[in-house]
């Protein structure tokens, strides 16, 4: 076996130099010289200080002109900026849920979409109290869709998945009044709030993020992520590998990107179709390579093992290898500079969905009845275009790594129950977690998760910050483009547990798992969510007093917000690499990274300097622990 | 307190009285007192293992303290933990080395304390062969005696070596359970620090077998933790001493049980609480993930490894079958399956019952078995067992083979219900679980008339021995078509290869070319395969192409070539537990050999132990060589350097029992008749200058040799 090493973030650049080279020679444009064009960036936009919610202005904030023309203070304009930030993510998750859920009503025993996970089904059918007896589970799938359908819109009630958070945690969602109602109306009470001449009070303007962030959080991402368990199958520990180097340069490589797993599922199952693959034969390609960009990429591997070819600031990587017959996209995080760049090359990019369509790229649109077809024709694409590839351009980096994912709430339950002993533990629990973290072999956890972004060295922080964290004995879950950045390092090859600190690694050693656990795309930070609220609740304590916090330090997307929102509101302190568009108010800025613990028990902690970052939350995991006694 | 600081308060108290210790040491002594071991080539070996320095007297062992003391890190991280628990064990192996000064005898019975490299290199080859499942470290005092007797003997039940720390020696003593190396329930001592004492077996076990370099505590302790199955069972309340003990027990991957629910939090699989004594036993081996090879015979006494060794005394003993008085034998015939009606057990001639207590008998028991894949090659293969399956059995002895035997069974086990015939079911049983591969039915006939015995033995057995000698002695290195690779002890000692051949078995003195053969066919993925020896590199030492490649391969590449038949150019590795070790004595051109069970000095300067430490774990070394007894009289032994000829000291005992054949073999080579005698023992001469001069005075061969050299 070759000694394991970890890809360093300069080898990282190196490989990505080499394609820019590759970019220079056909003209291709990057996001390195973008990023040169646009900066310095706008510093009203930066601090959220420019109001264009009506067309009285802009407005713009500045000493000399204190208030808008409405009359609203820099508070108030700061505060709905961000409101409405946190909606554009909020709406965004949850519509990927709602897709899910309606491709669950899609779902037939003979259809493109079937049931893979009829347990996990029932369980959620009696969580929810819908009658599971003697009933034929794709009519059991229809009708929880159609009621998962229904939290988008009810006209009362708050959403059922709250029931899952431990009583300590409901009650304060109630007492705060953030406790989410219908998942769209949160989104559109967001878009009213904000609309001109209505609030303009911070505190109620940031009530209304964390609680549209929560109907993001515990509910649309976590049916999202529920429901897409049920259809596409429960992930559990797979191997798989990550970087450019799993793509092949004597096969047809498919890129599947964005988030929705639709999609890249029915290419999966195409691209293994043996009728396909002799057909690519046919084209002189050795087989048919599907690896995946962004969250799609997690959804296919922590099910399927297919390989992640990398995250968000390597999209345009993929393509610049000359060896991508199809970057195939579903939704979100996708960069509309694909549709010019593939031009440059052979390159087919397809978009699929009516939610995401660009200039520049060949429009097959996606249907749930029709999947299986569409799927097949993309397949068959990019089949035939393998035959337009250019040798001369054609550089796949040489560098990969090994990486176990899958690690679901469930998976993670079923690795711990392997290190119980029969004679005294019950199984089924996560009570061997609690027992690591009660008795210090484990410190505490980091949920590390967000996306990339161009402010911020790509990968930089969260690879570094997950060796500082993990040789300080913090177990990391990881989810979204960092889960990515730690697979390209190498932090999910087992072997990494050498770099952890001896509690970390025997953990590692006993349960046989890596240091960083990759739990799934953006959306299934509800898992983290889910996974926090059984560990309370195991420790008998409440979230707040758990020895784990959230970090997402090259967040970029509204997204990203909307999560933070809901996890600071779950009562877990939030730790952020790049700053939000609220430098403009010192009162936003006091609630958010104050404020707002004395009604949820968390807040935000906004650090550029990645190490002070690491140390900052190194500190509040050993607070906490001081504070419970352990 | 959190459990972090109990054991930095441990250590601390802990270290605290190791300082008093060696500075009153000192005082009464001198800083330059020596301090040692008994019978070990590792110095303090927790020490030595940890750090790679010999630490040989007080002053030295001053200095250590403050190295002790560089490892008391507090940063409140488990690694912190581990080796504040390390150095705990290093402090305790201090104040036991103390206790050792000027030759002391700080131990007397029942207890142990300090266990001789001698000791561990037997027990290599029960572990590697699961023989010995696990051991299991007991400290401290059981709620009630019965309970702690219960489960110390749960253990020894399952063949479990067991170590006694503490209070459960005295509820030992006080329901007088029997205990002892030979039975394997080992009481250490009775202060805590007694427990560095198993502590030093497991860290020479990673110096012995596993090559594991000393100062390399990273590999010490992953060897350790994958490799040695130990775990610790302590009984509440547990003082902070006794938790920063259980942290270096943790930190070398033993898990610890106990029923203290008050003090400590449990830690999967490391600190796991169990509140139920009588659960102690499955709790701790699931934890250490040992399995134990369940071996269930309807015998009315127990049937473990652990009885192997077990003495029964003329005064204890019911009745004796003796080979050396009488007509007895044993004996394996391979039967057509239509003569075999399976597990049936027949007792030809008076049971037990009729016989006076203390009295001596014949006996004669034929083991008929059938099936497809049967060789008669097999038969004494499955005969050279029964002295252990026999010994196995709780107050029965065996001593001896074939018409060599000694069986005696106890009072207690008669009065328990034994019976000749229950012999056939142990045999029955044993034959069937081992060998089921090869033996599809299997029948046991016991006879006890004397006539029937003597009709046996000289009519049946004596011709099929006398058959067997002449197949073996007509089987050398040349006359069979393959050799076997055997990768038993690659448990313990990971890049370690035998090649085992006619000529000569494995170095362990447990696998001849006949049982690696009958392994393979027995599991043919097992540890020995088939090597061929198709395309020679060199004769004169023995030296093949295929030899190579499956070394290779079965090495995992650590080892390169090997020769089979020479000592100083590509010799064959040791793991570590090999019966004797060979060592050029350059002023003889010779070698001496020592066995494990010699104690003494050779004329090397160097014991057993010492010598035995230049060796092993699967590396190189030429110019010494572990191998077998039975080797010496082979005539490949070092025939590349020119044989048996070479041989210029042996311990007289080790000579005794090889004389004859090694006499044979040199009077076939160089004609020389009674080459034992030319050989030096410890009665002539224990240091080179004497040792040539009687080798002189004798003619020996190896005088007028080349030097090796």
């Amino acid at each position: 076996m070759s000694e394991f090493k970890l890809t360093s973030v300069e080898e990282f650049e190196e490989a990505t130099n080499r394609l820019l080279e590759t970019g220079a020679k056909v003209g291709a444009d990057a996001w390195q010289f973008r990023v040169k064009n646009q900066t310095p960036h706008c510093k009203f936009g930066e601090q959220g200080t420019c109001c264009r919610i009506c067309t009285m202005g802009p407005c713009r904030i500045t000493p000399k002109a204190p208030r808008g023309i409405c009359g609203c203070d820099v508070h108030g304009i700061v505060g709905r900026n961000f409101l409405r930030f946190t909606a554009g993510g909020s709406a965004t998750h949850s519509d990927h849920g709602r897709e899910i859920c309606h491709t669950l009503h899609e779902a037939d025993p003979n259809g493109n979409y079937k049931v893979k996970d009829p347990e996990k089904l029932i369980r959620i059918a009696k969580e929810w109290g819908v009658e599971t007896e003697g009933k034929d589970i794709y009519d059991l799938a229809h009708e929880m869709s159609e009621l998962a359908l229904l939290e988008y819109g009810k006209p009362f009630g708050t959403q059922r998945f709250l029931k899952r958070a431990p009583e300590h945690t409901q009650e304060i969602w109630e007492r705060e009044e953030i406790a989410p109602r219908a998942i769209d109306r949160e989104v559109s009470c967001s878009m009213h709030m904000t609309h001109m001449g209505c609030s303009s009070k911070p505190e109620a303007l940031i009530r209304q993020s964390l609680r549209s962030g929560l109907s993001d959080g515990w509910g649309g991402s976590m049916m999202g992520t529920e429901f897409s368990d049920v259809l596409f199958g429960t992930p559990k520990p797979i191997d798989t590998e990550a970087n450019l180097g799993v793509m092949k340069e004597d096969e047809v490589n498919i890129i599947v990107h964005g988030h929705d797993p639709s999609l890249s599922e029915m290419i999966c199952e195409y691209a293994d179709d043996p009728e396909m693959i002799a057909y690519a034969k046919q084209m002189g390609a050795k087989g048919i390579n599907v690896a995946g960009v962004c969250c799609t990429s997690n959804e296919v591997a922590m099910r399927r093992g297919i390989p992640m070819a990398g995250n968000f600031l390597q999209q345009e990587n993929v393509v610049l290898t000359g060896a991508c017959e199809a970057i195939v996209v579903d939704v979100q995080c996708i960069f509309p500079a694909l549709g010019p760049l593939s031009k440059c090359f052979h390159t087919k990019f397809v978009t699929t969905s009516p939610i995401a369509q660009m200039p520049d790229s060949e429009y097959i649109r996606f249907n749930a009845k029709t999947a299986g077809e569409n799927a097949k024709a993309i397949v068959k694409m990019a089949v035939e275009n393998f035959r337009n590839r250019k040798p001369e351009l054609v550089h796949i980096p040489n560098m990969k790594q090994k990486a176990t994912v899958g690690y679901s709430v469930e998976a993670i339950i079923k690795t711990l129950d392997g290190v119980t002993n029969s004679q005294v533990d019950k199984t089924g629990t996560l009570m061997p977690l609690w027992q690591c973290v009660a008795s210090g072999v484990i410190r505490g956890a980091v949920a590390m998760v967000g996306c990339n972004n161009p402010k911020v060295r790509p990968d930089t922080a969260h690879v570094e910050l997950m060796k500082k964290l993990i040789a300080h004995d913090i177990i990391i879950v990881a989810s979204g483009c960092s889960a990515q950045a730690a697979a390209k390092a190498g932090l999910m090859d087992k072997r990494a547990k050498d770099l952890c600190g001896a509690g970390l690694k025997r953990v590692c050693e006993l349960a046989d798992i890596p240091p960083v656990l990759h739990m799934g795309s953006c959306v299934d930070i509800s898992r983290m969510m889910v996974l926090v609220a059984e560990l309370a609740k195991t420790g008998g304590v409440n979230i707040s007093q758990l020895p784990v916090v959230g970090c997402a330090p090259e967040w970029m997307s509204e997204k990203a917000v909307s999560i933070g929102n809901y996890v600071v509101a779950t009562g877990i302190d939030t730790f952020l690499g790049v700053e939000p568009y609220v430098s403009g108010s010192s009162e936003v800025t006091e609630l958010l990274t104050n404020g707002v613990r004395d009604w949820v028990e968390a807040s935000y902690t906004v650090e550029k300097d990645i190490n002070k970052l690491g140390d900052a939350m190194i500190a509040r995991i050993e607070e906490k622990r001081a504070a419970l006694g352990v | 307190m959190t459990l972090f600081e109990r054991v930095f308060s441990g250590n601390d108290a802990v270290y605290g009285l190791t300082e008093a210790a060696v500075d009153a040491a000192i005082a009464a002594n001198g800083e330059d007192k020596a301090v040692s071991f008994p019978d070990t080539a590792y110095a303090l070996p927790c020490y030595y293992a940890v750090t790679g320095v010999k630490v040989t007297n007080l002053k030295e062992m001053k200095e250590a303290l403050g190295v002790v003391k560089s490892l008391m890190t507090r940063e409140n991280q488990l690694n912190d933990v581990f080796m504040s628990g390390v150095a705990t064990a290093l402090c305790a192996e201090f104040i036991e080395a103390i206790k050792y000064i000027d030759g002391a005898k700080p131990y007397t019975e029942p207890c142990y304390g300090h266990l001789s490299d001698a000791i561990i290199r037997e027990l290599g080859v029960p572990l590697v062969t699961g023989d010995i499942p696990g051991v299991a470290v007991i400290l401290g005092s059981a709620p009630t005696a019965q309970e702690g007797v219960d489960l110390v003997k749960s253990y020894q039940a399952q063949g479990i070596l067991v170590t006694l720390v503490g209070g459960i020696i005295d509820q030992c003593q006080e329901l007088g359970y029997k205990t002892g190396a030979n039975v394997r329930v080992i009481p250490l001592g009775k202060d805590v620090t007694a427990v560095i004492h198993v502590v030093s077996v497991a860290i020479r076990a990673a110096l012995i077998f596993g090559n594991v370099t000393a100062g390399d505590a990273g590999a010490l302790m992953t060897y350790t933790k994958d490799r040695v199955p130990a775990f610790v069972n302590a009984f509440g309340p547990l003082d902070d001493v006794i938790v920063a003990c259980g942290a270096g027990a943790i930190a070398l991957g033993f898990p610890v049980v106990t029923d203290d629910d008050k003090d400590v939090p449990a830690i999967p699989k490391s600190l796991i609480i169990q509140k139920e004594i009588a659960k102690f036993n499955p709790t701790s081996l699931e934890a250490r993930d040992i399995k134990i090879k369940i071996t269930n015979i309807d015998i009315p006494v127990a049937f473990a490894s652990a009885f192997e060794g077990e003495i029964i005394r003329r005064g204890d003993m019911q009745i004796e079958f003796d080979g050396s008085r009488v007509d007895c034998c044993e004996l394996v015939q391979t039967k057509d399956a239509s003569e075999v009606e399976d597990h049936k057990i027949e007792v030809i001639g008076p049971e037990i019952d009729a016989f006076e207590v203390g009295t001596k008998h014949s006996i004669a028991y034929v083991v008929e078995v059938a099936g497809k894949n049967m060789q008669a090659d097999f038969e004494p293969v499955f005969e050279r067992k029964f002295h252990s399956y026999l010994n196995c059995i709780e107050g029965v002895m065996h001593t001896g083979q074939r018409d060599m035997i000694r069986v005696r069974i106890s009072k207690d086990a008669f009065n328990a219900g034994f019976r000749a015939k229950h012999i056939g079911e142990v045999l029955y049983a044993q034959v069937k679980n081992e060998f089921e591969a090869v033996v599809d039915k299997c029948q046991v006939k016991i006879y006890t008339n004397p006539e029937d015995c003597t009709r046996i033995r000289h009519e049946v057995a004596t011709p099929v021995f006398e058959k067997r000698d002449e197949r073996l002695s007509t089987m050398t290195d040349e006359s069979v078509p393959v050799y076997y690779s055997c990768i038993m002890c690659q448990a313990f000692s990971p890049s370690h290869v035998c090649v085992v051949t006619p000529e000569r078995l494995g170095l362990c003195g447990a696998v001849s070319w006949l049982d690696a053969k009958a392994t393979n066919e027995l599991d043919p993925n097992g540890p020995c395969q088939v090597i061929t020896k198709e395309r020679v590199i060199d004769e004169r030492i023995g030296e093949y192409e295929d030899v190579n490649e499956a070394v290779r391969k079965f090495s995992q590449g650590a080892l390169d070539d090997v020769s089979l038949y020479s000592i100083m150019e590509k010799p064959m590795t040791s793991c570590g537990c090999f019966e004797c070790i060979c060592g050029i004595e350059p002023f003889s051109n010779g070698v001496c050999i020592a066995n494990r069970e010699y104690a003494g000095m050779t004329p090397l300067g160097m014991t057993f132990s010492e010598l035995a430490s230049m060796t092993g774990g699967g590396v190189q070394t030429p110019g010494f060589m572990g191998h077998g007894k039975h080797f010496i009289a082979s005539k490949k032994f070092m025939k590349a350097e020119g044989g048996v000829a070479r041989i210029v000291w042996m311990p007289k005992e080790l000579k005794d029992q090889v004389a004859d054949r090694l006499n044979e073999t040199a009077k076939e080579l160089y004609g020389i008749e009674n080459f034992a005698d030319m050989i030096g023992d410890e009665t002539i001469a224990e240091d080179p200058e004497t040792l040539v001069a009687f080798l002189t005075e004798k003619g020996h061969p190896a005088l007028g040799m080349d030097p090796m050299m």
